[in-house]
């Protein structure tokens, strides 16, 4: 592994029954560096983000981590629920917030960890959680404020825009001081101008946090723009991995699915 | 010798009224989408209806039943309209909280409808058996036991090669395709209320002559078709009928055998266990989660 | 115009005080509820309706730790009842076993710990109605424990004057310690609520909503999905026996036959009416569930308590699924509708 690589797929297979939804994957990501999983529906993508985020943990192959100390983990040695202690944190193509909480709730959510506090003392309400509870209180917002949706803070996620929660799963991942990043289709359904102040979070998002930044889009023009490099895949396998003008100009991914090229 | 046959026979019958119970369960859990905790208590609430009948205005148990069943098909229709259609789009947790409510009601009316005291429900056929391996098989268990099987084969039938069973079959899997598809779901969904009503009745009516018809008189049968339901896997329908039996079975043999107050408590333990092991039943599958 | 402004800075700063401080709140209802201890003394009131209110004290406890369960982390328990029973026959059994009231407490508190993480880690493969069925099976057996085995003493465990901390002796036959023990019932629920409060606006309470609203995303956030569940079981069957002990403390026995399924369901109704994660909702739940139909209906139409609850938590699901604690504005709109419509009487009458 290079040295300032941050996450190596080697030669994965996920397998459900007869179905080989992921076919000898290989990625390398590298610090900094922002790249993009594409490929057509059923290509295998999620089952990607699921393998390495150990949601699934039966596939073949390796999924390693480099994290902050330099040490190489195999991911697979980790529960679902330690991988963002690593520093990997994702967001879900299906919104997954509480509705029921306010935003800032939700965001505090993602420092879930960082509290070393336990239930008998939050039953009491010692001095140590409330010194935590407002520590990480302060940490959420910032994070907000970086987000541009401090005066939101308050508000019910129930009843919220689309393009909002949106926001708030991203800016729950950041409360975890995230090494890498894996966003799961961040541009759907957002509109032109939404994608656009996507893409400039993204880009903050990387420089601000030194942050590596994985995403699944369907978006091509928001793809092509954003992403330092494109892996392209179909049927689980690698088609082929390269530049955003590498990639367009791929004849094997153009047949798969880029059809009539930009969506926009 | 005779234990066993008699085990056998007694088990029969009681894994009958368990199936009739859990096969109503399963009906209402797959076709209208709610876990509905109040079978027993609808079932008892019918089977009073009979007992009235019966005791109070002297009736044959023939002409009782009936009724009975007519009544229970309405108060499955009633219960569908009134109470779970509005609250078709909450949450499950929902649903059943309305389930739980409808038990508050029916045990809240039955004293006013038909009185405290508890009332005795007569046979299909009061007296006579035949003698197998030395021990005695009333008319009565072969009765209602043939007529549990009849009448659970003749729903598998119609759910399988009729066109409303298909219906049902495809509402069970997937709702709001079958209603694109132009599937008339709400009417499944309440086919499938009057339906379980009227097994739920049929179990009390088979299981009351053998105490009598009060309040909580189908506890054990409503606790039995919900174990029977889950143990049998609540993703067909043969699989609760089929795992209703065989409790039924291992039960009697347990208080038997074991501990006539604490054998029923045995057999559901070991069955929490199984269902540790394999939560979705004896013929259940785990479906696949897609994050 | 000075005096007026000072007595309305007095009132902002007061209403301000109890708005940032919820446990002010709650000692201040707790206060305000003391009031009833004394009122049977003065001949205000019957010494039975001191008894509902002791009764809706105890059920709003237990329904605290149902609220956790239900509420939080979305898991319904039919075996509540069974577990107020356990602590009511529990500490039947020890204090007649001669240990000092503390200890059996003690005790009571310790088995409601190993009992809830007990079945905590069994619930943990279970979903949805399986998890009912599991809970439905404890609530039966725990009934049949009750009422078969013999050192519950069949009918029920009679207690006799308890002395606590050592030496005050409390005997329910004295109206004075009767309505100590009142006292104390409300100041256990006056914890409770500041305990479950400080519980909900934690890190475990946040916790406790992901894992049940998003079980992927706890996961993902390092949500421990088992040790959450294990918790909210220990704390909803430990506030249950709780209950149970105030119960025996109360009316110094302890019955076997009274902890039924159905006491089970009038306690998740108390939850439901109330309002998930509310406060004040579950002594509102308790009231209404309990308290109305043994308060006022009983006398007009009979026992209707059940179809009442039946019906009143089915109108809860349908038009407030939050509970009747978030109708304020509704009740409030319906007030100003009522009130309009006396004003425009005495208008047409004036005309």
């Amino acid at each position: 592994m290079s040295k300032n690589t941050v996450l190596k797929i080697d030669d994965v297979v996920m397998r459900f029954g007869g179905l080989t939804a992921v076919d000898h994957l290989n990625l390398e990501i590298k610090e900094g560096e922002i790249v993009g999983l594409i490929g057509p529906n059923g290509a295998g993508k999620t089952t990607v983000f699921n393998c390495i985020t150990q949601f699934y943990d039966s596939y073949e192959g390796s999924i390693t981590f480099n994290n902050e100390d330099g040490e190489t983990i195999d991911l697979k040695s980790k529960k679902v629920t330690e991988i963002i202690d690593l520093g990997l944190v994702r967001t879900f193509q299906n919104i997954e917030l509480i509705p029921d909480l306010s935003i800032i709730d939700n965001v505090m959510i993602g420092a879930h960890n960082q509290f070393k506090t336990g239930l008998v003392q939050h039953l009491l309400s010692t001095p140590k959680v409330r010194k935590e509870e407002k520590r990480i209180y302060d940490k959420a917002l910032d994070v907000l404020a970086f987000m541009n949706m401090s005066d939101l803070k308050d508000q019910m996620v129930h009843g919220q825009p689309y393009g909002i929660l949106k926001k708030v799963e991203v800016a729950r991942t950041l409360m975890s001081d995230p090494r890498l990043i894996i966003l799961d289709e961040p541009a759907a359904g957002l509109n032109d101008s939404e994608t656009d102040e996507l893409e400039t979070l993204i880009y903050k998002i990387r420089d601000e946090y030194n942050a590596s930044i994985l995403l699944i889009e369907h978006d091509m023009g928001f793809v092509m723009n954003i992403c330092d490099r494109i892996a392209a895949i179909n049927f689980g396998k690698n088609i082929a991995t390269d530049t955003p003008a590498k990639i367009q100009a791929h004849p094997n991914v153009q047949e798969a699915y880029l059809g009539k090229g930009d969506d926009e | 010798m005779d234990n066993v046959v008699r085990i056998l026979f007694n088990s029969l019958q009681t894994g009958a009224v368990y199936a009739l119970a859990a096969l109503g369960i399963v009906l209402i859990f797959r076709a209208g989408k709610v876990t509905n905790f109040a079978q027993g208590m609808i079932g008892t609430f019918n089977a009073y209806v009979a007992a009235v009948f019966f005791r109070w205005l002297g009736w044959s148990i023939w002409a009782a039943v009936p009724i009975a069943l007519v009544t229970a098909f309405i108060t499955g229709v009633v219960i569908d309209k009134i109470f779970i259609r509005p609250a078709q789009n909450s949450k499950p947790m929902h649903k059943q909280i309305i389930t739980l409510g409808i038990i508050m009601i029916l045990t809240g009316i039955i004293p006013f409808i038909f009185g405290v005291d508890p009332i005795r429900l007569g046979r299909f056929f009061p007296t006579g058996g035949v003698d197998i391996l030395g021990t005695t098989l009333r008319f009565n268990t072969m009765f209602t036991v043939a007529l549990s099987v009849a009448l659970m084969g003749a729903i598998f039938w119609f759910i399988q090669y009729t066109r409303w069973g298909l219906a049902i079959r495809v509402t069970a899997s997937n709702k709001v395709t079958s209603q694109l598809m132009g599937v008339p779901t709400n009417t499944v969904t309440m086919m499938a209320w009057a339906t379980a009503a009227m097994l739920g009745a049929l179990a009390g009516i088979i299981i009351a002559p053998q105490s009598s018809v009060n309040p909580t008189f189908m506890l054990d049968v409503q606790v039995s078709a919900f174990f029977a339901a889950v143990f049998g896997g609540l993703q067909t329908f043969f699989g609760p009928v089929f795992a209703a039996f065989i409790i039924a079975l291992a039960r009697n043999s347990a208080m038997f055998y074991l501990s006539d107050i604490w054998g029923n408590a045995i057999v559901y333990i070991l069955i929490l266990l199984f269902l540790y092991f394999k939560p979705y039943g004896l013929f259940g599958e785990a479906p696949v989660e897609k994050v | 115009m000075t005096e007026k402004t000072n007595s309305t800075i007095t009132k902002n700063t007061i209403i301000t005080f109890f708005k940032e401080r919820p446990w002010a709140q709650y000692i201040l209802f707790g206060v305000l509820l003391s009031s009833i201890a004394f009122l049977p003394q003065i001949g205000v009131m019957r010494n039975s309706t001191m008894s509902i209110f002791a009764l809706i004290i105890i059920y709003t406890i237990a329904a605290f730790g149902l609220n956790l369960l239900l509420g939080f982390s979305a898991l319904i328990s039919l075996a509540t009842a069974g577990f107020i029973g356990g602590g009511a026959l529990g500490i039947g059994i020890f204090l007649n076993m001669g240990l000092p009231f503390e200890v059996a407490v003690l005790l009571v508190i310790l088995s409601g710990i190993v009992i809830g993480a007990f079945i905590g880690i069994l619930s943990l493969k279970s979903q949805g109605i399986y998890l009912a069925i599991t809970t439905l099976f404890v609530q039966e057996i725990l009934r049949q424990i009750y009422t078969s085995v013999g050192i519950f003493g069949g009918e029920r465990i009679d207690i006799g004057t308890i002395t606590i901390l050592g030496g005050i002796e409390l005997n329910r036959f004295n109206f004075a310690h009767r309505s100590i023990i009142f006292l104390i019932l409300i100041a256990v629920m006056v914890i409770i609520m500041i305990i479950f409060r400080n519980l909900i606006k934690s890190r475990s309470g946040r916790a406790f909503m992901a894992m049940s609203r998003s079980k992927s995303a706890a996961a993902a956030m390092g949500v421990n999905i088992m040790k959450y569940r294990v918790y909210a079981f220990i704390i909803a069957t430990v506030f249950a026996m709780l209950a149970g002990v105030l119960y025996a403390m109360y009316y110094q026995s302890a019955p076997t036959r009274a902890w039924t399924l159905d006491l089970s369901l009038l306690l998740l109704a108390m939850v439901v009416a109330g309002g998930f994660k509310s406060v004040f909702g579950m002594f509102l739940g308790a009231f209404v569930v309990y308290g109305i139909p043994t308060l006022f209906l009983e006398d007009i139409f009979g026992d209707v308590s059940e179809i009442f609850a039946g019906l009143l938590i089915i109108l809860v699901v349908l038009f407030y699924p939050q509970g009747l604690i978030h109708s304020g504005p509704d009740i409030k709109k319906g007030f100003k509708k009522i009130v309009g419509l006396f004003r425009k009487k005495e208008v047409t009458q004036d005309e």
